[in-house]
């Protein structure tokens, strides 16, 4: 996936990818990343929980719009629950 | 075993075990970066268009699904239409276990999320189409998906005019 977050960046289009695994995320250095740390499969929690999808969507689109700086990775800043 | 059920089989696994994920993540023979590209966001990037970009081999139910028999994966993408409903959808993908997004695909792509946020005006705007492409990509197949695939959805979302993409893996 960062694979292609890169090249739709280097296109000029700003992105962020929600991210399962720090390891693999510093590896392939996106521009920028919310690291959720939820299993495989669940990048947005669990099905059915509207509240937790969309505070993770909200946290994305704003980190997105205001990350300054290349490379930045953030912890989702609320442990949700799985 | 048969391809496919030892597919299925070994993504149950890694799905019930983060730490197995990142022993793996560790050991495996990942792409290493040591810079980052870089688009400068405008402070009013979220009027739009966004549009989602997935990895968890998401498509319409009347596409081609991903090829599950080739060991280096499917570098094709699928683009849909943002306006389609959430139950035209399907995932074709052994690599992970995606039951829980097989009953709710916000779980792996929130396209009914991003619709509420459009809604309630939180985005201006959603883009015309989202993409989607397979994850476990390699060899042959992974310089395919950077030197061709990868950029023409790069070039289709321009020609969208997105501004805004989030990426959402399986």
């Amino acid at each position: 996936m960062g694979l292609i977050q890169r090249t739709i960046e280097e296109a000029g289009i700003p992105t962020l990818s929600i991210s399962l695994n720090r390891t693999v995320t510093e590896k392939v250095k996106p521009p920028r990343a919310l690291l959720v740390g939820y299993p495989l499969g669940h990048p947005l929690g669990r099905p059915y929980d509207k509240k937790t999808q969309t505070s993770l969507l909200k946290e994305g689109l704003t980190l997105l719009r205001d990350i300054r700086v290349p490379g930045t990775l953030v912890d989702v800043s609320d442990r949700y629950r799985f | 075993m048969l391809k496919p059920a030892k597919d299925k089989l070994l993504a149950s696994i890694f799905t019930n075990s983060p730490g197995l994920v990142n022993l793996w993540a560790k050991k495996a023979d990942i792409v290493t970066n040591t810079s980052t590209p870089w688009a400068t966001a405008a402070s009013d990037i979220l009027q739009g268009p966004v549009a989602l970009v997935t990895t968890a081999g998401v498509h319409l139910i009347g596409q081609p699904p991903f090829d599950m028999d080739d060991p280096e994966g499917d570098a094709s993408f699928r683009e849909m239409p943002s306006s389609t409903p959430a139950g035209a959808l399907t995932i074709t993908h052994n690599y992970y276990a995606h039951r829980d997004a097989d009953s709710d695909i916000n779980v792996v792509f929130p396209v009914e999320r991003l619709k509420d946020l459009e809604a309630e005006g939180f985005i201006g705007r959603i883009a015309r189409r989202h993409f989607s492409f397979m994850g476990h990509i390699l060899g042959s197949r992974l310089e395919r998906l950077v030197g061709e695939t990868a950029p023409a959805v790069a070039a289709e979302l321009k020609r969208d005019r997105v501004r805004a993409v989030v990426l959402t893996p399986s």
